[in-house]
């Protein structure tokens, strides 16, 4: 099967798991008790104005109805209203994904460069000091809980050494730059709004290196792993018996190989961290689509939550395809399973 | 070679966007500013709509931005004269006439007339929503002239000038009709933006970051001396404390209880702390078959550590409550039935109940930090009595469900005025009108409350009022239809350098930032 043709069946299920994920979403909320249109007209109103908001709100309706307008809305790229905000959702997540991406793709960023360098170091300098260490930090990492990571970690460079800012995404007397992408690192570079970049490059230190050091020990722990594994092999023997200079082998021959495992974990890993910028979002209040699910859903806001969950779905469908299509890439014997 | 060559294309397309897109920061701008006061919140804000919005969070920013009839006068729970000069009432209390000052300007401009007053209560009471509750006698309202404006009651609302004065009461510039959509009266676009005449106008609000609030250069009160106030969203309560400390934020308003005894030691950082009229109590679902005695409802409240509560939850920053009606508001009843710890007076009255192994439920949230742990504290004290209490948390929205069909036992809530007027508590509380969310949460029904709080409601004599609602309130504390806890002290840590805040207790949770500095 060629590429393209795998790209259109993926996009294919694609749609499916959507489906799947409204359908599911939609009855879990419905199911759970509380009334969206109490939440909005406050609690001291009357029966009548209660009814005439249900009506307003399409809550009379029998659920799968309401889930058939939702379906319908959803074709025409209306993911309807946000019941807390009142805005629509569609422009919330509009403006809230941009900020979880930028952290997510820094702290991605900072998980795999460091991650695949310490895990060389350690395959390569196996058993002697450095690899003690680096596997300390990982151990380190793998258990610390985020939490109080982010807290520890604003408590140094925050309060007691004042190097970095400790919440938000700017410096709030800063205007945000010139809204392009979203991320304010891009939108900041291609406008030359050079005071916004080095705020907006400020804020991400912290929230981004706490979010992605546990990310780094896993992958950190899986190359050293492999490399080691790949490091035993025939073919490496083979090479070192040639008289190959041993950094060409390791970066040439073994790394590559190395890496195939740890492209499905780092293809999962962007997900978790979408999902773990909930909690670093929270420590540093970084103003992304984790604070405004947490939000929602301690308001019942459905259609936000329908919202956020969409979105989730898709970059995890989406990660899983680019994943599938950079194995062939990294190992040519691939080409053509899938 | 290719990758590099689509990489390089990359960069140069987006530095071709360059020339089309401005910078929004100039070095000048960001270091020449005045400081401003910069207050620490945990949750971003919904709908800042006066007509619409619901919550003291949103009021914050639209109490401010918007001028009312009348203002709460300081900390009093009296109003004093604003967007109105004076007012005349008529002998039958049904028609009020306001005589409008003839100096105030929206804050683009055009002037405030009689008109704009109308519209603003008209459009209130057409949108119906949680606002326009504190005005249920309202039949209309008229433009006389231009500086004149009369409001018509259906029936006699004593709290009427009491109202006007909440955040609903706020006057709303007519031109906002012209950014209607769907017949909405401008309430999507009033959600995200100001149109009154207040000090200050909404000028930015990044969601989930930030709000800003900006001086009105057309107010026609005395200029505030803040030009700027940032609003910042702090989620994490740790992080609020280490930013107050640091001195990046003025104020936080999320710091527990039992962190704010360290802050005190701080010697940059004051804590405002004052009396509130913000109550927390326990309701008992007197419908329900093991609540419906009177006598087992008196147990449970004998069986309450008051004390306990007041000094392990509260750590000392709050009061056990004397009846409904909170002390700092009138009607208060000083010598009314307080109830106290009393384990072998409550098992004698479960005994003459004739009632054993009971088994109750207790529902709550975590909306309030505080409940689990005051849960946990009666359920030990229930069982003192050999009342077996089961805990169950569940969501804030499910919670408010089940209250409003009286499917539970035992919850729990806090209960703050939003006018001053025992109307507030003993209405919403008592009349078995209101079941459910409205305010009557233990069902509870007596005849005879009922005559005495529609009474009160129906005279504009304050001493006549104050000596039914005592009447009404000795039956209750006999009925103990609710758990009276805990009156709560309203304690916000802040800068030393931020200097007058007055704190009113039916404005919680807001500033009057026109008269504060830093």
């Amino acid at each position: 099967m060629n590429t393209s043709k795998f790209v259109a069946k993926r996009l294919g299920q694609l749609v499916l798991v959507l489906l799947g994920v409204t359908l599911v979403t939609f009855l879990v909320s419905h199911v759970v008790p509380g009334d969206p249109a109490r939440m909005l007209i406050g609690q001291r109103a009357d029966e009548q104005t209660l009814a005439a908001m249900r009506h307003a709100m399409g809550l009379d309706k029998p659920v799968w109805i309401q889930y058939l307008n939702y379906l319908w809305g959803l074709i025409h790229g209306d993911l309807g209203t946000s019941i807390r905000t009142q805005r629509p959702v569609l422009n919330e997540l509009l403006s809230f994904f941009p900020a979880t991406v930028e952290l997510t793709l820094f702290a991605m960023g900072f998980a795999v460069s460091i991650g695949i360098l310490l895990g060389l170091l350690s395959a390569t300098f196996r058993d002697t000091l450095t690899d003690h260490a680096t596997r300390i930090l990982a151990i380190l990492g793998v258990s610390t809980p985020l939490f109080w990571l982010g807290l520890m970690a604003l408590l140094l460079f925050y309060k007691y050494l004042g190097w970095l800012p400790g919440s938000g995404r700017l410096d709030p007397l800063i205007n945000p730059p010139t809204h392009i992408t979203g991320l304010y690192v891009v939108d900041s570079l291609i406008s030359g709004d050079w005071i916004a970049l080095k705020s907006s490059i400020l804020h991400l230190i912290l929230p981004s290196l706490c979010l992605g050091y546990i990310q780094l020990a896993t992958i950190a722990r899986l190359v050293r792993a492999s490399m080691i594994e790949v490091l035993e092999l025939d073919y490496i023997k083979t090479a070192l018996a040639n008289g190959i200079p041993r950094s060409r082998i390791i970066y040439r021959h073994a790394l590559r190989n190395a890496l195939i495992p740890t492209v499905t974990i780092i293809g999962l890993t962007f997900g978790e961290l979408l999902g773990g910028a909930i909690l670093t979002e929270t420590i540093f209040a970084w103003p992304g689509m984790g604070k405004f699910v947490v939000d929602s859903i301690s308001f019942l806001d459905f259609p936000a939550i329908m919202g956020f969950t969409l979105v989730v779905a898709t970059v995890y469908v989406l990660i899983n395809m680019v994943v599938d299509l950079l194995y062939p890439i990294l190992d040519p014997q691939i080409k053509g399973v899938h | 070679m290719k990758r590099i060559l689509v990489l390089a294309l990359c960069v140069f397309t987006l530095f071709g966007l360059a020339g089309c897109a401005q910078s929004a920061n100039t070095p000048q701008t960001a270091s020449k500013q005045d400081q401003p006061l910069v207050i620490a919140t945990s949750a971003d804000l919904g709908s800042i709509d006066p007509a619409v919005a619901m919550d003291n969070a949103a009021w914050k920013i639209s109490y401010p931005a918007y001028d009312r009839l009348v203002n709460f006068k300081g900390s009093s729970t009296d109003v004093e004269p604003s967007l109105a000069k004076s007012w005349d009432i008529s002998a039958d209390g049904l028609t009020w006439t306001f005589h409008l000052r003839d100096d105030v300007k929206f804050a683009d401009g055009t002037p405030l007339d009689a008109a704009a007053v109308k519209f603003s209560f008209d459009r209130l009471l057409k949108i119906k929503k949680g606002p326009s509750d504190a005005f249920p006698s309202l039949e209309n309202v008229t433009a006389v002239d231009k500086n004149t404006v009369l409001f018509k009651l259906k029936t006699v609302f004593p709290p009427f000038l009491s109202t006007l004065a909440t955040n609903g009461g706020g006057i709303v510039n007519p031109a906002v009709m012209k950014h209607e959509k769907d017949a909405d009266m401008g309430q999507n676009w009033l959600a995200t933006t100001t149109a009154g005449s207040g000090a200050y106008v909404l000028a930015e609000w990044v969601p989930e970051q930030s709000l800003k609030l900006t001086a009105n250069p057309n107010y026609w009160g005395s200029k505030p001396k803040l030009s700027t106030i940032i609003i910042k969203i702090v989620k994490d309560p740790s992080a609020q404390r280490m930013a107050l400390e640091k001195g990046d934020v003025d104020v936080a308003e999320n710091i527990p209880v039992d962190q704010l005894k360290e802050l005190k030691k701080n010697p940059d950082l004051t804590i405002f702390e004052t009396p509130s009229l913000m109550v927390d109590y326990v309701y008992l679902n007197t419908q329900k078959a093991g609540l419906k005695n009177p006598k087992v409802r008196q147990a449970i409240s004998y069986a309450v550590d008051y004390q306990g509560i007041i000094d392990n939850v509260w750590q000392g920053n709050a009061t056990q409550m004397r009846g409904p009606i909170p002390n700092g508001l009138w009607g208060y009843q000083p010598d009314l039935l307080q109830y106290t710890r009393n384990v072998e007076k409550a098992k004698a009255l479960l005994q003459e109940a004739g009632v054993n192994n009971l088994t109750l439920n207790f529902m709550y949230s975590d909306r309030k930090p505080w409940w689990e742990q005051e849960a946990q504290i009666i359920q030990s004290n229930l069982a003192d009595i050999g009342i077996k209490v089961n805990l169950q948390k569940i969501a804030y929205a499910a919670q408010r469900e089940k209250i409003d069909k009286g499917d539970f036992d035992m919850t729990i809530g806090v209960w703050s005025p939003d006018y001053a007027d025992p109307y507030m508590f003993m209405n919403y509380w008592f009349d078995s009108k209101n079941f459910g969310l409205a305010g009557n949460r233990a069902f509870y029904k007596n005849a005879e409350v009922d005559k005495l709080v529609r009474k009160a409601a129906s005279i504009n004599n304050q001493t006549e009022r104050i000596e039914l609602y005592k009447q009404a309130q000795q039956l209750i504390m006999q009925d103990a239809p609710y758990v009276f806890l805990v009156q709560k002290k309203y304690q916000l840590p802040m800068r030393k350098s931020v200097q007058g805040f007055v704190f009113n207790p039916m404005l919680e949770d807001m500033y009057n930032f026109q008269a504060m500095s830093k």
